[in-house]
């Protein structure tokens, strides 16, 4: 069979009825338009958000934290009432049981700190290539007359390219335990450097640190299921309670005597703002974004642990680095099992993907309903296009056309509604996805900590296929009813119709 | 040995109904001009289809090269058609949106041949019927005569062994039908069987070898 030929008829056919055929063409051309730019956008944001996690480290990196003695189950099923009794008080003591473990754990302290005797044993688990205490801290903090009460520090491990890039005035560290520190630009701007001449001014400035010394009282530091109780205090409770509570938080290992430590760095440099195709680590530098003074790594440890409630309480954070990304949630579900709380961002992104990938199938499938209702515009218009034309479908048939070749000439009819609407809709969506770019990503920048630039659309080639595809698709299965009727006219009477 | 022959053909449009045709038989040679006269309603336009195979009979045979059309199926039939028949009928019937040359050229898109094959051949054939000047025009920009012209034509085109004239004369003038039988009785020359319905005894005394009367749906055969 000559397809060329009946594509033709059906072209021919199509041509006849402009302004109804566009129309019903409109339908499928919505349809494709919004599956393409959904799909796209599904595709662009899963991409984009792995393009921006997978520079640096990010994908072998795990965030860990001390947990709060998660080791102790808190599953009612596990645990043992004894003595004869009814399922529903068991039940009720399980609950209670569990309760009262709870508020144990939270008022205790850490049951699983992070210090550098900890962090050497985590070291020998399996897929690890290193662990780093990450040190964010508050301190007094005095420059060249200027005067912050509580400055975020952020210890910097020196061997990281991307923060030496963000040096804008002045010099990066020379060595991880340097006496040196990097002032943030915002910090200067706070006290007043509004020009930018002004840097110069604190380059070579000696920054003095020192421990925040509060004095706190009793219900500042009781726990939080305490600070009722405390509350409904006679005046005399209360008095006694000032001089017991410090005792039993001491006991828990809670303390509010805390060693002054105080050093002095030299200021060697600027660090600017992240802005957007910077390098960025979602969990090194998530702990940095406020921080407004860097210091390298090893000072700012020592710094750290000068302190005898840190060195007490442990590093507030560590960053696991595994020697390959694939091991990472398995890393975090290891250091979970032993009672920490981790982040990897690796596991994360595979949410990330699942969840993107379901939205976009369910936003999808709505969409799909455009393309549903745009079938039934297709059977309409074919069935009034076989009425229209069935004299000559008699006169096909009896210039000697089989059924299946007047079926086709419908059906590819149809298909080129399909085909047609489909190619327009994909176009406009391929279009529409220039502005949408932009739109996109600066909506992104204005509200994500995170700095980004990546195209949120993307249209791969099996998608430029796809969509006309469905259009295409659609389309002849919505005519195939009309056309097998078309099929099946009897010439005698088709010939003699008007 | 006839091209086709009719034994016993019976045609009921209704169950139970008068019978269009009732015991018809007829034999057409190779070559033979048959005229097929009769009042309107006897059955002509019916036995003309039968033998063109665009219906099929309620009961009896139609024989051709052995086969019977009447238990062939659809594909069976249209591939008769495509390959020994060829129709003209009293109203043209010609695909409006066409210009000449494609509506003559329409049966051979239902037997796969390229365009430009297609476009010579017919306007060869629109040469023959002296319309070689009108290829580009529509239907409705060309007189009776000229579209009976282009569906003689276009009935020619695949070179069938019958020709199927259901009152090709029907709706023109008399100068004009006789342009119209000089192209027929070229076709029969050139070697074509065919079967004309008419109900004008002249024309059928004047170019068919036979006349066959139909009444009531059956045939009177007569000289
Ligand atoms: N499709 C049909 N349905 C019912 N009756 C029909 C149909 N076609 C023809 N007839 C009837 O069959 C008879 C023969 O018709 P036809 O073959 O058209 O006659 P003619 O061509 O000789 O005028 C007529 O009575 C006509 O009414
Ligand atoms: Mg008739």
């Amino acid at each position: 069979m000559n397809l060329g030929a009946m594509v033709w008829l059906a072209l021919e056919g199509l041509l006849r009825k402009k302004g109804r055929n566009t129309l019903t063409m409109s339908g499928v051309f919505i349809g494709v338009f919004a599956l393409t730019l959904i799909v796209s956008l599904g595709q662009g944001l899963s991409r984009a958000v792995t393009e921006t996690v997978s520079g640096t480290d990010n994908l072998r990196q795990v965030g860990l934290t001390g947990g709060f003695g998660i080791e102790l189950s808190n599953d009612p099923a596990e645990i043992e009432i004894s003595g004869e009794m009814n399922d529903a008080r068991r039940d009720r003591l399980r609950r209670a049981a569990v309760n009262r473990r709870q508020i144990r754990q939270v008022a205790g302290r850490r049951a699983n700190a992070i210090d550098d005797k900890t962090i050497a044993q985590l070291s020998k688990l399996p897929h690890i290539e290193s662990i780093q205490p990450v040190i964010v801290e508050r301190y007094e903090m005095k420059l060249n007359g200027h005067q912050s009460p509580a400055t975020l520090s952020y210890g910097v491990d020196v061997g990281r390219k991307r923060y030496a890039d963000r040096v804008i005035a002045g010099s990066y560290f020379s060595g991880d335990n340097a006496p040196e520190a990097i002032v943030h630009e915002y910090l200067l701007y706070k006290w007043g450097m509004l020009n930018d001449g002004d840097y110069a001014r604190v380059i070579g400035q000696k920054v003095r640190l020192k421990t925040i010394q509060t004095e706190l009282t009793p219900e500042q530091q009781a726990p939080p299921m305490l600070q009722d109780m405390l509350r409904d205090l006679t005046e005399e409770e209360r008095k006694a309670m000032q001089t017991l509570l410090p005792k039993l938080l001491k006991q828990f290992g809670q303390s509010n005597e805390r060693r002054a430590a105080e050093r002095e760095f030299t200021v060697v440099g600027v660090l600017r703002e992240q802005i957007p195709g910077d390098p960025f680590n979602v969990i090194e530098d998530g702990n940095a974004v406020q921080a407004d003074l860097f210091l390298p790594q090893e000072t700012a440890r020592e710094l750290f642990l000068a302190s005898a409630v840190n060195v007490e309480l442990g590093y507030p954070r560590a960053l696991v680095t595994v020697t390959d990304s694939e091991f990472a949630p398995e890393v975090e579900q290891t250091l979970r099992d032993k009672g920490y709380t981790a982040f990897s961002v690796a596991s994360a992104l595979k949410q990330i993907e699942s969840v993107l990938l379901m939205i976009t199938v369910s936003i999808s499938f709505l969409t799909g309903i455009a393309l549903i209702v745009s079938t039934l515009g297709i059977v309409n218009t074919m069935i009034t296009s076989v009425i229209e034309r069935t004299r000559e479908i008699g006169i096909f048939k009896a210039v000697g056309a089989t059924n299946a070749q007047v079926m086709t000439v419908f059906l590819c009819e149809s298909a080129l509604i399909g085909l047609i609407g489909g190619l327009l809709g994909l176009g406009l969506a391929a279009l529409a996805m220039l502005p949408g770019d932009m739109l996109a990503v600066q909506l992104i920048n204005e509200k994500a900590a995170i700095p980004f630039d990546q195209p949120v659309f993307v249209l791969p080639l099996w998608l430029m296929i796809a969509g006309p595809a469905l259009g295409t698709g659609t389309a002849i299965a919505a005519a195939i009813l009309p056309a097998r009727r078309a099929a099946r006219i009897d010439p005698v009477k088709a010939l003699r119709h008007d | 040995m006839s091209l086709v022959a009719a034994k016993d053909v019976w045609r009921e449009y209704a169950r139970g109904g008068i019978a269009a045709l009732a015991g018809v038989s007829l034999d057409v040679a190779p070559g033979e001009f048959v005229a097929l006269l009769g009042r309107s309603g006897s059955g002509k336009s019916t036995l003309l289809n039968l033998l063109g195979g665009l219906d099929r009979p309620s009961r009896g045979s139609i024989l051709v090269d052995g086969r019977d059309l009447a238990t062939m199926n659809a594909r069976e039939l249209s591939l008769y058609r495509r390959g020994v028949c060829g129709f003209i009928f009293q109203s043209f019937n010609l695909v409006p949106t066409l210009p000449a040359w494609e509506n003559v050229a329409l049966p051979l898109v239902f037997r796969g041949e390229a365009r430009t094959a297609r476009k010579t051949k017919a306007l060869a054939m629109l040469d023959k019927v002296g319309l070689a000047s009108r290829v580009n025009n529509r239907p409705t920009q060309l007189s009776g005569g000229e579209q009976q012209r282009v569906a003689i034509a276009r009935a020619l085109i695949g070179q069938p062994r019958m020709l199927l004239c259901d009152e090709p004369t029907g709706n023109l003038d008399s100068a004009t039908s006789s342009q119209i039988m000089q192209l027929l009785r070229d076709a029969h020359s050139a070697g074509a069987a065919l079967v004309m319905v008419t109900h004008d005894p002249e024309l059928a005394t004047q170019y068919a070898q036979r006349t066959v009367r139909m009444a009531d749906g059956k045939l009177q055969e007569a000289a």
